[in-house]
């Protein structure tokens, strides 16, 4: 479904002409938990005898012969999203050193993309970017010969399909790593009343916790989570709803612990308490400091897939296939999520993983918890009046 | 060609490349990136962000809504100028009136800190003012939970603290010129010492306190470090909106417009205060007598 | 009556109030404090043996070692030294060329150039970073096809591209400390005594061999100032860096900041302590330096003075 289409159905659902099921059905949102049902360890294939296995070494994967791959690569990324053994080991089997430059939304890296001459090699979109990326042709459409290890069958396809660029014509820009949620951790030492919901976050951030709370600097997950809280869907870029949006993120900010996208580090340093959060620094949080708990909230928020692809007009070609490949191989992912503890979407992947890991709540939650969530719109990252809005609450 | 003619051609040459490289480079690199801004700022907004050609006032109208970052900047720049001035008149004062080698081992130890990197002198502030630094301390003593990194009192905090040599340097090295003859006259002649201070020092040091002024106004107008790492996202000055415009919203032409309107604040600011600052009265030295 | 005449010593003039004098020495006093104190945290912090600043748990040098061992430090320490050297070179060179020029220059030349330097200086770094980028990946996206063709015209093989890299950062940074050499230079220039200019002129020196024997010992202290400053600013800048740099080369200031971001390590400590020092040293050094030869040359001085007194009767 396209920009219009979805537009569209989104204003007859908001009239009131179709139900929220035949709205959820229709727009492909309430897929979502269907889809991730998919993408559990429950439904995948019985753990292979395999499992979790030590580290990648060269039997598991080579590089290709008689292709250099040249001195070096730059990868584009987001904050604890690689396990930095993982990018040794790549190293160690290629000669390739790989630089990791990790920002901290969709928006700075189109931003980058669009002054131009970054010099990026590989990049890691989330799903709602490809749209953009690909009409800009700010990646290049991936050559399949060039990724042997990548086997899109065990790929669940509506989650790939947010890769297909124009919609519906297979041709993939990018594949899978893992996928996940948009939630908020808090810190049950010191965070003792009840928080569910998108309301109680943002309540509680402009009373009892006041001074303690982090919201992302990012347009999608802060200006959507707000909508949430408010009643309305994450995704929505109606006027009105996004005045009041803006109303509550204007009244929470002097509250604020700060505004930022790096927010393991005063989590871990108890300068905040409650934070937003994605599934994988929630698991890891978690896993450090027990007292942290990541939830996914009741009344809605994001659930989200992060993919592989390749910058356009990249000078290491080569060297970023190699990367893409290596990642895709299935005991490579496995171990490189023990680190990142993002939920993986390639099924072989999944069930390499450690029974420990599968039965992670925070990084494989239940499906019921996923039925609220929206994933993002293509439409958002250009839309205008949600950049404007968050401009706007940032100068304030 | 006459001799002398030609010696002026010679001349002429000369100069002429004794001047080309610096020139080259202001072209280039001033001039011309300068130009793409203006004509940026009259242009549109492309769809997903960047430059559409057009020609447009909308941008510079819709500069107020930017005003808040604008005028948290004007208010710390002014505010900070004030302190360093306030805290900084005093020191440089007590370095001119210390004896020789003291006056310059002291000197040096206000160098020091100024050597040392920038984002690392501020970076230190963040675990002072952190909630295991000063906070701690004062929860201990009673005082409740006070938070203090992340506010407008950390951003003023850190903007004192790096520019302060900025402001002792120019008034340390007018107050060093001073002719102490002055001063003595001024009290053989029966004025107290606060009289003396306004009526002498003060205006004979006119110039070392415009420089050191315009050394602190002018950059704290640009700054965009300082709230980034202590203000947390929550105190946003015009530098850090820039950086957001060009690097978040991508909304080049607002942003081009943006900058051209602050580097035109900051030149009718500096304008101002030197046409101030002449008509008040340099460091001539009054000869006595 | 004598003591009239002689102006009194200057640590002196201060005399009424021992209160005042006490009020600002305390005053200095808590200055010095508010700087140095997180000065001192920073290099407390780097022996830090513990896992993070902002705990101290004993002492170890551990933190240096993995300082000196970290490639991307080191490499991003090297890159600011190897960008603030070639600032300093190109920005003092084409400042006083350009000083020396502006002396002989119209009016009217002299004026376009000093407003045109004096927007250099103030214009905030942000704006010239920003601007600089979009002209810089514009005018390369411009010149390598170019180059493209004209390689393949001339059929030498595979074509250099141009992109951001340390170059970048060096004309962006020079473009700011060119303005500030030509600045000081112009005012040591205007202060210059020029008896000693028009006596080389008298005695048929050449103008070359006059720039190089007269006027030039006489700029040094402007241009070693200018060359400092220039070398200083572009060491410490982390605006300008971040907006031109080219990927994989960071300056220092860059890899502290992003280190920053993510939650530092007492690494970080290590390194701006090992800078400090480095600079702390180099100021000594020089010092000593200029101490040295101030007191030989006084030395030569009262020597002289005892020659002539010996002559005089």
């Amino acid at each position: 479904m396209d920009r219009e289409q979805f537009q569209k159905t989104y204003d007859d659902f908001r009239l009131g002409r179709i139900d929220r099921r035949t709205f959820l059905k229709v727009s492909g949102l309430g897929l979502a938990a269907a889809v991730i049902a998919a993408c559990t360890p429950g439904s995948s294939a019985a753990p292979s005898a395999a499992a979790a296995g030590g580290e990648p070494t060269s039997a598991d994967w080579s590089p290709p012969k008689g292709v250099d791959l040249g001195k070096t690569l730059y990868l584009t990324t987001w904050p604890n999203y690689h396990n930095p053994r993982t990018i040794e080991i790549f190293t160690a089997l290629t000669g390739v050193k790989v630089e990791v430059n990790p920002l901290g939304s969709n928006e700075e890296m189109l931003a980058k993309l669009l002054i131009g001459g970054t010099g990026w090699d590989v990049l890691v979109p989330t799903n709602y970017t490809f749209e953009t990326y690909g009409s800009k042709k700010l990646l290049e459409p991936l050559e399949m010969a060039k990724l042997p290890n990548l086997d899109i069958t065990r790929y669940d396809q509506r989650l790939l399909a947010n890769a297909e660029y124009p919609a519906g014509s297979k041709t993939l820009w990018g594949f899978n790593k893992d996928w996940g949620t948009t939630g908020f951790t808090y810190n049950k030492k010191h965070v003792t009343k009840p928080m569910a919901s998108w309301k109680d976050f943002f309540d509680l951030a402009q009373t009892d916790y006041s001074g303690k709370v982090i919201i992302h600097d990012y347009q999608l997950t802060s200006i959507g989570c707000a909508l949430v809280a408010v009643g309305f869907s994450f995704n929505s870029v109606a006027e009105n709803e996004l005045a009041k949006a803006e109303e509550l993120l204007l009244a929470v900010k002097p509250h604020l612990f700060a505004i930022t996208s790096d927010y393991q580090p005063p989590m871990r340093a108890e300068d905040a308490w409650v934070t937003m959060t994605w599934t994988n620094d929630g698991a890891q949080l978690h896993a450090d400091i027990p007292d942290i708990e990541y939830v996914i909230a009741s009344d809605g928020g994001e659930i989200w897939s992060d993919f592989y692809a390749v910058v356009a007009g990249t000078e290491h070609r080569e060297a970023a296939y190699a990367f893409l490949d290596f990642m895709a191989v299935p005991k490579v992912q496995a171990f490189d999520a023990a680190f990142h503890k993002a939920p993986l979407v390639d099924s072989a992947g999944i069930a390499l993983e450690s029974a420990e890991m599968r039965a992670n709540k925070i990084t494989y939650p239940d499906a019921a918890q996923l039925s609220k969530l929206e994933f993002g719109t293509a439409e958002l990252l250009t839309n205008k009046a949600r950049a404007d809005l968050w401009a706007r609450v940032k100068s304030a | 060609m006459t001799r002398s003619e030609l010696g002026r051609w010679r001349s002429r040459i000369v100069t002429f490349l004794l001047l080309m490289p610096a020139s080259a480079w202001y072209v280039l690199l001033l001039l011309v990136p300068l130009v793409i801004l203006i004509v940026f700022s009259f242009g549109g907004r492309a769809p997903e962000g960047g430059y559409r050609p057009d020609f447009t006032l909308a941008n510079y109208q819709e500069l107020p809504t930017r005003s808040t970052a604008f005028l948290n900047a004007l208010w710390m720049a002014t505010g900070g100028t004030i302190l360093c001035l306030i805290v900084g008149f005093p020191l440089a004062y007590f370095l001119a009136t210390r004896a020789g080698s003291q006056r310059t081992l002291l000197l040096v130890l206000v160098i020091v800190p100024f050597w040392t990197s920038f984002l690392i002198r501020t970076y230190a502030w963040l675990t002072i003012l952190g909630n295991n630094g000063v906070p701690a301390w004062l929860e201990r003593l009673g005082f409740g939970h006070i938070v203090l990194l992340n506010t407008p009192f950390a951003v003023l905090l850190g903007i004192v603290y790096n520019y302060l040599p900025l402001m002792v340097f120019p008034l340390y090295v007018s107050l060093e010129r001073l002719d102490k003859r002055l001063l003595e006259a001024s009290k053989d002649l029966g004025a107290g010492r606060w009289a003396t201070f306004r009526q002498v020092t003060l205006p004979l040091s006119s110039a070392g306190l415009l420089s050191g002024v315009i050394l602190v106004f002018i950059p704290i107008m640009g700054e965009y470090i300082i709230p980034a790492l202590l203000g947390g996202g929550k105190v946003f000055f015009i530098g850090n909106a820039l950086v957001d415009l060009f690097l978040q919203s991508r909304n080049w032409p607002f942003g081009s417009a943006a900058a051209i309107v602050l580097i035109l604040v900051i030149l009718a600011a500096v304008t101002l205060y030197l046409r101030l600052g002449s008509r008040g009265g340099g460091t001539r030295e009054v000869s006595l007598l | 009556m004598t003591d009239r005449i002689t102006p009194p010593p200057r640590a002196a003039i201060d005399k009424a109030g021992r209160w005042v004098d006490r009020a600002f020495r305390l005053q200095a006093t808590a200055l010095y404090l508010f700087l140095y104190v997180p000065i001192g945290l920073v290099v407390l912090f780097s022996f830090n043996a513990g896992d993070r600043t902002g705990e101290l748990r004993g002492l170890s040098l551990r933190w240096y070692g993995r300082a000196l061992g970290d490639p991307f430090a080191m490499g991003a320490l090297e890159n600011s030294f190897v960008v603030g050297t070639w600032t300093a070179v190109i920005a003092t060179t084409l400042g006083t060329l350009a000083a020396l020029a502006l002396q002989r220059a119209s009016r009217s030349v002299r004026a376009v150039f000093e407003a045109i330097t004096y927007v250099a200086i103030i214009i905030p770094g942000i704006v010239i970073g920003i601007a600089t980028l979009i002209f810089f990946v514009n005018a390369f996206a411009w010149l390598n096809p170019q180059l493209a063709s004209i390689w393949s015209a001339f059929g030498l093989g595979a074509p250099p591209t141009i992109g951001t890299g340390l170059h970048t950062i060096i004309a962006a940074h020079v473009l700011f400390t060119m303005a500030i050499v030509i600045v000081l230079v112009r005012a040591r220039l205007a202060g210059m005594d020029r008896t000693l200019t028009e006596a080389s002129f008298d005695l048929f020196a050449s103008p070359f061999r006059t720039f190089v024997q007269v006027t030039l010992p006489q700029l040094r202290p402007a241009i070693i100032t200018g060359a400092l400053l220039a070398f200083t600013f572009s060491f410490d800048d982390y605006v300008i860096a971040s907006f031109v740099a080219g990927p994989g080369k960071p300056t220092l200031p860059m890899y502290v900041f992003s280190s920053i971001r993510r939650g530092i390590t007492p690494e970080i400590n290590a390194i701006a302590s090992m800078v400090l020092s480095v600079t702390v040293t180099m100021l000594l050094v020089v010092g000593l330096i200029y101490r040295r030869s101030s007191r030989i040359a006084a030395a030569q001085r009262a020597a002289e003075l005892a020659d002539v007194q010996e002559t005089v009767p």
